[in-house]
């Protein structure tokens, strides 16, 4: 059994608005193993970014999180105060944003930022930490890494900027990072060496990564597990071949019925898509999650019936396979009759 | 034949950069000796990495900047000789942002029929009519007619944009990174959308993108873009089977298909 890294259960985040509450994030329960890499993806605004920060208790004041439990390494970390989280935010867990010239600091040189880490989390000062960082910046691929040192970020082009935020990140070797979105503003032939980067770099380092992410190409090139959000809440749950050969959510099915791959689809044929946009997550839900959302032409992954076996304890929540590696949840009765998933009653 | 719509000859375009206080100017080329060619009904696709030239060639294209250097031709007349309200009425945009390049104190409704206005169309009660036909036709409910954008999804947005982009009917849209603002499940809704309009409406495209499965699905031909020249330009299925420039094999081996089976056969 792989070392477990972050193990969320329960997480729910509440934002109080004038007169009402919006329900961001709804009850996720995520785990990481070490050296694995989870992909969260989802639209805009279903809340994934909101539980990035929510694991780094970095949540707009406003915010009310409420979750059972929230470990790292095994070490419950939920109680921590300011100044115990602080010293687990860039020292054990580590954040990649998702625009490099704004998660920088303008006015300082790349050796001012990447030595003020050491010296807060590791008190490493003076020489030693300058050449920590240039064998650092040397490991994200940035040759000759001296001069760069003393450049402003304004001075280095994207990808350079975001390798800079991947070596700041890593200088105090965390043992999880947490990715927002990492190559969303950087350009196709960048965006591939970034995430072969990361990904050699987490294997070397033995890191848990969490990428979250809108691209599906970059899910498949990189992910160990995948958790499809939707509307706050984890609608599937699997394997990265589970989600892609067996999508049994009907999200799901519809996500990937939407993107275009070359060579799979003929010129001038419809894409699949997802009809409606995402509900309004304030206030409490009086109907389905996905109502108007269900596509009226069956998309090529509707014609297989997935078969779901219950799981004990939980009405909506179905395994797939008979384990509790691909999981799907459906948020109500509704939603669960129109994915027309046969359920398998003759297990447990 | 089909008629060509866009007749572009070596366009050079220079900026002139300040190289700081006292140290005088510098020469940018932005767009060095491109040369187009689009018949009707064709899309052609321009990709390349940011900075390259794309987005200052399409400005170019509108009208909305003069080539320091090379020709253009619309439907057969010279761009600069066509009268402005007409060049509106032959080519129009689709910008990238539908967040930004929407008035936020203007309704829906007076968004999209500006372009009547502008054009000289008197009857109000025309431009309702129209306004109302086109949004019906890239599939906004009329009940958005008095709304404000803030009210409004990204993708209803974009629809918002393409409306207003084809009240006017015109010949040929530039679509300037039409989708990159969207999730994938709206974008394949304007993906769609673009499909069926062009067969409608008989439209040409110039879509300007950096999603290569995206100009895979959609155009008919692809011009890359390196540094401001065009490095090589082909039939789609041609120039994703059988690339000859070497930046252009960089960029199509930098395709991430959503297939994780194929990333084990890379590794």
């Amino acid at each position: 059994m792989a070392e477990q890294v972050l193990n969320i259960t329960n997480l729910s985040i509440d934002i109080p608005l004038s007169g009402d509450v919006l329900h961001a994030v709804d009850g996720i329960s995520v785990s990481v193993n070490k050296g694995e890499t989870l992909c969260i993806v989802g639209e805009s605004g279903c809340g994934k970014s909101l539980t990035s920060l929510a694991i780094m208790d970095l949540l707009p004041q406003k915010a009310i999180r409420t979750v059972d439990k929230l470990e790292l390494n095994g070490k419950s970390i939920l109680n921590y105060s300011d100044r115990e989280m602080s010293d687990v935010r860039g020292n054990k867990i580590g954040m990649i944003f998702q625009e490099p010239m704004t998660s920088l600091n303008p006015s300082f040189t790349v050796e001012n930022q990447m030595i003020e880490t050491l010296t807060r989390h590791r008190n490493i000062t003076g020489n030693s930490a300058k050449k920590l960082a240039v064998e650092m910046l040397e490991k994200v691929g940035i040759t000759p890494a001296k001069p760069r040192l003393k450049q402003y970020p304004h001075q280095l082009s994207g990808g350079l900027r975001q390798r800079v935020m991947i070596a700041m990140t890593l200088l105090c070797q965390p043992e999880l990072i947490i990715a927002d979105e990492p190559t969303t503003a950087l350009d196709v032939t960048i965006q591939a060496q970034i995430l072969e980067l990361l990904k050699r770099l987490q294997s070397d380092f033995n890191t848990g990564l969490i990428l979250i992410t809108h691209d599906l190409g970059v899910v498949a090139k990189i992910a160990d597990r995948v958790a499809v959000m939707y509307a706050g809440q984890i609608v599937e749950e699997g394997s990265v071949y589970e989600i892609f050969d067996d999508p049994s959510h009907p999200y799901t099915k519809g996500l990937l019925s939407c993107i275009p791959v070359p060579g799979k689809i003929k010129k001038g044929e419809r894409l699949g898509s997802i009809p409606g946009m995402v509900p309004s997550l304030i206030g409490k839900f009086s109907e389905c999650r996905f109502a108007g959302r269900w596509t009226v032409e069956p998309s090529k992954h509707d014609e297989k019936i997935t078969t779901l076996i219950p799981i004990k304890g939980s009405k909506y929540e179905f395994s797939v396979d008979g384990t509790t590696n691909h999981i799907v949840r459906f948020c109500c009765k509704h939603c669960l009759e129109r994915s027309k998933s046969k359920i398998n009653k003759g297990v447990n | 034949m089909a008629e060509i719509m866009i007749d572009a000859k070596s366009i050079v375009k220079d900026f002139k950069i300040t190289k700081g206080l006292f140290l005088g100017k510098e020469n940018l080329r932005a767009v060095d000796g491109v040369s187009l060619q689009v018949s009707q009904g064709e899309v052609l696709a321009i990709v390349g990495e940011s900075g390259c030239g794309k987005t200052t060639l399409a400005r170019i294209l509108l009208g909305l900047l003069q080539p320091d250097s090379g020709s253009i031709e619309l439907c057969g007349s010279k761009i600069d000789q066509i009268p402005r309200l007409k060049l509106a009425k032959t080519v129009q945009p689709i910008f990238q942002d539908p967040y930004s390049s929407l008035n936020p104190r203007k309704t829906i409704g007076s968004i999209i029929t500006l372009p009547m206005r502008v054009q000289g169309e008197k009857e109000s009660t025309e431009w309702t009519k129209r306004a109302f036909k086109t949004m019906d036709l890239v599939g906004l409910p009329s009940r958005m007619f008095n709304q404000y954008p803030n009210q409004l999804s990204g993708g209803q947005r974009q629809r918002v944009a393409i409306a207003r982009a084809l009240i006017n009917k015109p010949k040929i849209v530039i679509c300037d990174e039409p989708t990159s603002a969207l999730d994938v499940s709206v974008q394949s809704q304007i993906l769609n959308l673009l499909n069926d309009l062009r067969e409608e409406l008989n439209l040409t495209y110039v879509l300007i993108s950096h999603n290569l499965a995206v100009v895979e699905h959609m155009a008919t031909r692809v011009a890359v873009m390196y540094f401001g020249e065009k490095v090589e330009e082909s039939e789609t299925d041609k120039l994703f089977s059988n690339p000859q420039h070497n930046y252009t094999k960089t960029l199509l081996s930098s395709i991430l298909p959503p297939d994780p089976r194929q990333r084990s056969k890379e590794n």
